[in-house]
């Protein structure tokens, strides 16, 4: 943790470098990464409005869980890569290495509060109003960080000694997709499995941004401590592992 | 007082029957038992000191361990045994221009290569107009790194990297960038550098570079150190093994 504050400056400079190729330096590159996700969103209204009729604001509904699980899913997906597509920085000078994933998480996350910034508007034109609790919804973002940085250790690191894990990565986190409420309504889950299902740590993160930017609620405390206790426990094993990986990387890319 | 110290290091490298790096071969690998390989020790209990203000060389053939030492040294590679320490910053020179980035001016990786170095932007800030000078780019600081020659692109690296001002340097082969006049700039770079006291860690095939730049070094042979000391004895033990 030490080492990693010595280099924040680096960590910032990557993440800069990240965003820049990202948008091509322009701010015009940054409204076309949103088009594709705004595009699914309006294809899955197209599609479900009609399906979910009870869930009033389906529209708000679906925006919001999307561009929440897009953070994670874009966030994961690009960790895989961090090391490998770095190999220089691994092999040839010496940094600490778990701020190549910092970095990349670090740039998602700008671009992720960024887009939220971008669909406020859209939110408000589909709702008509807008709660004051949207305000507080950067803070889940802080919690919501850790945890997309754990898993992003754990996955960059053992990408470079299993090559195939972007293939499994992507059937997982279609699954898991599924099995978080994004396209269709909380009640569409039984009773009987609801316990279950709520132990999702995405299922919470985005039931949480709901509740903050469509409903005007304030998350429980036990959903609240859920997440925190999840994304604590992914930096931890994520760190851990990341240490325990990271000794022959240089031997492995 | 030491510069570095190297006590018992040891590395061994792995060598796979099968070369496996998916899970889908590895789970293969474990129902026919394939997951077998060889051990292959690159330094064997290597034990030395540099002093500070020193230049020390290390020699020997391909494949005696030379690299392996160095990237121990700049902290990429864990040794499996052993251990060392540096004492000051340390810059290491395994390759010149790590982390450039094509798409950006070169003013803008002059900053990012130093945070690489471990360099705060303050202190790059106040070295920026010299590296810029030294390089002969300052006409260029606008420029993409994609429009530079492969000359500008490593007088760049190099100037950045001597004006971080380490107090150790690890070098893999001595840095021949550019053309005659700015080779002849580099050269004198590096005897300013002795001149300043700092130290210089070397690995070279060049046995000319050892002996005109290195007051002691050390000579490496299958992953062990076979002779040490005073330049022009090791190099001449090392005469010896080639015959």
């Amino acid at each position: 943790m030490n080492e990693i504050w010595k280099y924040r400056e680096l960590t910032w400079n990557l993440t800069v470098v990240d965003l820049k190729n990202r948008y091509q330096n322009t701010a015009l590159g940054f409204l076309w990464s949103l088009l594709s996700p705004l595009a699914l969103a309006l294809v899955l209204y197209a599609i479900f409005r009609y399906l979910f009729k009870q869930e009033p604001n389906f529209a708000a509904y679906l925006l919001v869980g999307l561009m929440t699980w897009r953070f994670f899913a874009v966030g994961t997906t690009s960790s895989l890569y961090c090391i490998l597509g770095k190999a220089s920085l691994v092999t040839k000078v010496y940094i600490p290495r778990q701020i190549l994933v910092l970095s990349n998480v670090l740039s998602n996350l700008i671009s992720s509060l960024l887009e939220f910034v971008v669909i406020i508007p859209i939110l408000w034109a589909v709702s008509g109003s807008l709660p004051p609790t949207l305000l507080l919804f950067p803070l889940v973002f802080l919690i919501y960080f850790w945890f997309v940085y754990g898993a992003g250790l754990l996955l960059a690191g053992l990408f470079v000694y299993f090559r195939d894990l972007n293939q499994i990565w992507e059937v997982l986190i279609n699954i898991l997709f599924f099995l978080s409420p994004i396209i269709y309504p909380m009640a569409a889950i039984t009773e009987k499995t609801m316990p279950y299902y709520l132990l999702n740590p995405m299922t919470q993160f985005i039931i949480i941004n709901r509740d903050l930017m469509i409903y005007g609620n304030l998350p429980s405390l036990y959903s609240l401590a859920l997440v925190t206790a999840t994304s604590i426990a992914a930096l931890i094993i994520g760190s851990f592992a990341f240490n325990k990986l990271q000794r022959r990387f240089a031997e492995e890319i | 007082m030491s510069a570095i110290t190297v006590n018992n290091i040891s590395k061994r490298f792995r060598l796979p029957h099968h070369k496996k790096n998916t899970l889908f071969q590895n789970a293969i690998g474990l129902v026919k038992r394939q997951l077998t390989y060889e051990e292959f020790w690159a330094l064997k209990d290597i034990s030395f000191a540099v002093e500070s203000g020193e230049t020390f060389g290390i020699i020997g053939r391909n494949g005696s361990g030379k690299s392996t030492l160095l990237k121990i040294l700049a902290r990429v590679l864990y040794p499996d045994s052993g251990s060392f320490s540096i004492n000051g910053k340390v810059a290491s020179f395994l390759e010149l221009g790590v982390g450039f980035q094509a798409e950006l001016t070169a003013a803008e990786n002059i900053y990012i290569y130093a945070s690489v170095l471990g360099m705060s932007r303050r202190e790059t800030g106040a070295v920026y107009d010299q590296i810029l000078d030294f390089a002969e780019l300052k006409k260029f600081e606008d420029m993409k790194l994609k429009n530079f020659s492969s000359g500008m692109y490593a007088r760049l690296a190099f100037s950045t990297a001597v004006n971080c001002d380490p107090d150790i340097m690890l070098v893999d082969e001595v840095l021949a960038v550019g053309d005659e006049a700015f080779q002849k700039k580099c050269a004198l770079k590096i005897d300013q550098f002795r001149d300043q006291g700092k130290t210089i860690f070397l690995v070279s095939h060049s046995l000319e570079q050892v002996k005109e730049l290195c007051s002691r070094a050390a000579l490496l042979n299958g992953g062990k150190i076979i002779s040490y000391g005073n330049t022009h004895k090791v190099i001449d033990d090392y005469r010896q093994i080639l015959l």
